[in-house]
């Protein structure tokens, strides 16, 4: 290991403060997410989605990201068309790492969106993608994700995608959430605020976007590197 | 995607920062040797706790992480899982301790975070075997228990390191050292106050899918009543301490760490409020009373799993020139100066350390020791009548910087460069047990609603 890190005291003066704590902010509505208290298809019915329990474990660590929206207090209401179904349920997940270091990318789409022990697949660090092949193309209304919620943390560089084309060709691919303010996925900076990770997941809006098969990106988490995720659900009108 | 190389030098053109504290030459956590001078190390317990130490570690140069132990598979397989992804080098992996003692040739060290009534044993068979140790607090359920990793420490000549992460912060050797020692900022102690409240939400049991249940017999084998023990073995009297010990241990250590002595007594009460069911109290109270070289201090600690009311986690100690209220957790930190300075005591016992008091604390935010806080809002008074119940309100501080890498990480430095003969120890076993002694007492008191004064042999190896 080449890197080394000394405990280095500084005088005041040159002293390197570590800032940006979490600019919380409440939630925003709109498209976006972990917070989302209304939005979606005009007109449409709202996304009956079943909530897991809430379970916090042990000790919160500090989340030092900007612009951090926190969780909403009640089930967010998103609207999607009444003709919306659960695409993604035991549809088939790969991944940048097909070694996961604890779990199954099956979990990814079990159905199953509980806190603890044996509910989540571990990714190795650095930016990481997932996929969820639909099997045929839609008109996506809502991805909804739960990385990991038993501990209060942010994770970052989020993306997600939707395409036609497995290989996510950029005039192929219609990106519907980013919040990767630092371009670490090089897909672009994002406008999204990362999110506090809770039981209400992240509904992002697809806004009716094209395509067979959901991309997913992170890179690491504000409790550590690794990257998680506990479900995916992506609701839309199959074409 | 990144690869492992690219992220390895990513983070190391980024690491220099380490800690970030005010202040010329006042602290400094040993440095952690060359990559070159490799440490083999063997994890032994890879849950929750485990894994916060793993990810301490992983950007400490020079470490090989030959071997896990846990007696569960799916933590093994998490830990195998970790050290591949850091080192590409997949470890073996051990249900029992012996085995891995047994087959492991050249392991330098242990880092240990088993359950707390397996502190004792794992520790002793790794100091036995010739390791050096990094063992989680509580050092054991049992005082007993705790006696014995010292009695061993010494024996074996290697090193014990006890988890009390604080006492290898930077922030808080700085606080101790400059503010309260150095600059004597809070003048005479004379109370402190701590506490660690959790919302309840945050104190349910730990859940885990069915298909992991680990089998009766292993259970068995290893101490466990069943799965549900297993996960969860912080709420059983024959397994650890409870909140006192899991949560307390870390901050009545700070009171014995600061105020450099330890108490005289505990009076205690706790009970189960809202976990009915549970063994250990989901809430306790306990007073401690000290004779320090400045005077008596008394000393309140809370643990509260029940309510997260009152902020969280944090320690206070209360002067009468200024008071200091500090946490891992540097949101929490505060500290403030009295209104007016407390007139010299002339029958006080005279300190031989003690300092002219020049304090300016002007003097002390210009030479960067302290940050300074907005202005102190004074609330009208009607009338223009002073209200005599009421002391001015204090000026408020900041310490001037905060640490930006996991808190366990110094204090893991710490060990490793003592191990490589750099450094020494910031909290071994023999002054882990003195500080966390008492807290043994702690339980008893509330069980028996008997106030505890302490023997010399109750308090000694």
């Amino acid at each position: 290991m080449k890197h080394k890190l000394i405990v280095s005291i500084l005088a005041a003066s040159s002293a390197l403060f570590i800032t940006g704590c979490g600019d919380n902010k409440k939630p925003t509505g709109a498209t976006a997410a972990s917070g989302a208290t209304s939005g979606g298809t005009v007109g449409g019915v709202a996304l009956a989605l079943n909530y897991p329990p809430e379970l916090i474990e042990g000790t919160p660590k500090a989340m030092n990201v900007p612009n951090l929206v926190q969780p909403p207090d009640k089930d967010p209401v998103f609207l999607v068309p009444k003709e919306a179904v659960l695409l993604s349920k035991d549809k088939k997940v790969t991944g940048s790492d097909d070694n996961p270091i604890i779990g199954d990318l099956k979990l990814i789409t079990d159905g199953d969106k509980q806190a603890g022990e044996g509910y989540f697949v571990e990714l190795l660090e650095g930016p990481q993608w997932v996929q969820i092949d639909l099997e045929k193309s839609a008109a996506v209304n809502a991805v909804c994700v739960w990385h990991y919620h038993s501990q209060k943390r942010a994770y970052k560089g989020v993306v997600i995608q939707v395409s036609d084309d497995p290989k996510f060709a950029a005039t192929a691919t219609t990106t519907i959430y980013n919040n990767d303010y630092e371009n670490v996925t090089k897909l672009g900076k994002g406008s999204d605020n990362p999110y506090v990770e809770s039981r209400f997941g992240l509904i992002a809006d697809g806004k009716g976007a094209k395509g067979r098969y959901v991309r997913l990106y992170s890179n690491g988490n504000t409790s550590n590197e690794m990257n998680h995720y506990i479900e995916v659900e992506v609701y839309g009108v199959p074409q | 995607m990144i690869n492992r190389r690219d992220f390895l030098a990513k983070t190391a053109a980024g690491a220099g920062a380490g800690l970030v504290l005010g202040t010329p030459g006042l602290l400094s956590a040993a440095s952690t040797g060359s990559p070159s001078n490799k440490l083999n190390v063997a994890l032994i317990g890879h849950g929750k706790q485990g894994q916060v130490l793993f990810e301490s570690m992983k950007n400490i140069p020079g470490l090989h992480f030959q071997a896990v132990c846990d007696i569960w598979e799916y933590n093994r397989k998490i830990a195998v899982g970790h050290v591949r992804a850091l080192q590409k080098h997949t470890p073996k992996d051990y249900e029992n301790i012996e085995d891995l003692l047994a087959n492991e040739k050249g392991l330098d060290a242990a880092v240990i975070a088993t359950p707390d009534f397996w502190h004792s044993p794992h520790t002793v068979k790794c100091l036995e075997a010739g390791l050096n140790v990094y063992c989680e607090k509580m050092m054991s359920n049992t005082i007993d228990g705790a006696r014995a990793m010292v009695k061993a420490m010494e024996k074996s000549g290697k090193l014990c390191q006890i988890g009390h992460q604080r006492r290898s912060n930077p922030r808080y050797r700085f606080t101790l050292d400059q503010l309260i020692n150095g600059n004597k900022i809070c003048g005479q102690i004379v109370n402190a106050n701590a506490q660690w409240n959790r919302a309840v939400k945050s104190s349910q049991n730990i859940a885990y899918a069915e298909k992991l249940t680990i089998k009766q017999d292993i259970l068995t084998k290893y101490g466990f009543k069943d799965m549900h023990q297993f996960m969860n073995w912080r709420f059983f009297r024959d397994l650890s301490g409870g909140a006192i010990s899991d949560l307390g241990a870390h901050q009545i250590d700070i009171f014995n760490w600061f105020l450099g002595a330890v108490p005289k007594s505990v009076y205690a009460t706790g009970g189960n409020s809202y976990f009915t069911q549970r063994e250990h109290f989901d809430n306790v109270m306990a007073l401690f009373d000290y004779d320090t070289p400045q005077g008596q201090v008394r000393a309140f600690y809370q643990v509260l799993t029940t309510t997260s009311s009152g902020g969280g986690y944090w320690e206070s100690f209360m002067g009468t020139e200024g008071t200091i209220k500090i946490s891992e957790n540097s949101a929490t930190t505060e500290i403030f100066k009295e209104a007016s300075p407390a007139p010299k005591d002339p029958n006080a016992p005279k300190d031989p350390n003690e300092k002219a008091s020049s304090l300016s604390w002007d003097n002390l935010v210009q030479r960067g020791f302290l940050g300074r806080k907005a202005a102190p809002v004074v609330a009208p008074v009607a009338g223009g009548v002073t209200d005599s119940r009421v002391s001015a309100p204090p000026e408020g501080f900041s310490l001037p910087g905060e640490l930006n890498k996991p808190p366990h990480q110094p204090h893991l430095e710490n060990f490793f460069a003592s191990v490589r003969g750099e450094a020494k120890l910031n909290c071994d076993a023999r002054h882990a047990f003195l500080s966390e002694a008492p807290i043994y007492f702690v339980n008893p008191s509330a069980l028996s609603k008997q106030p505890i004064v302490f023997t010399p042999e109750q308090l000694s190896v």
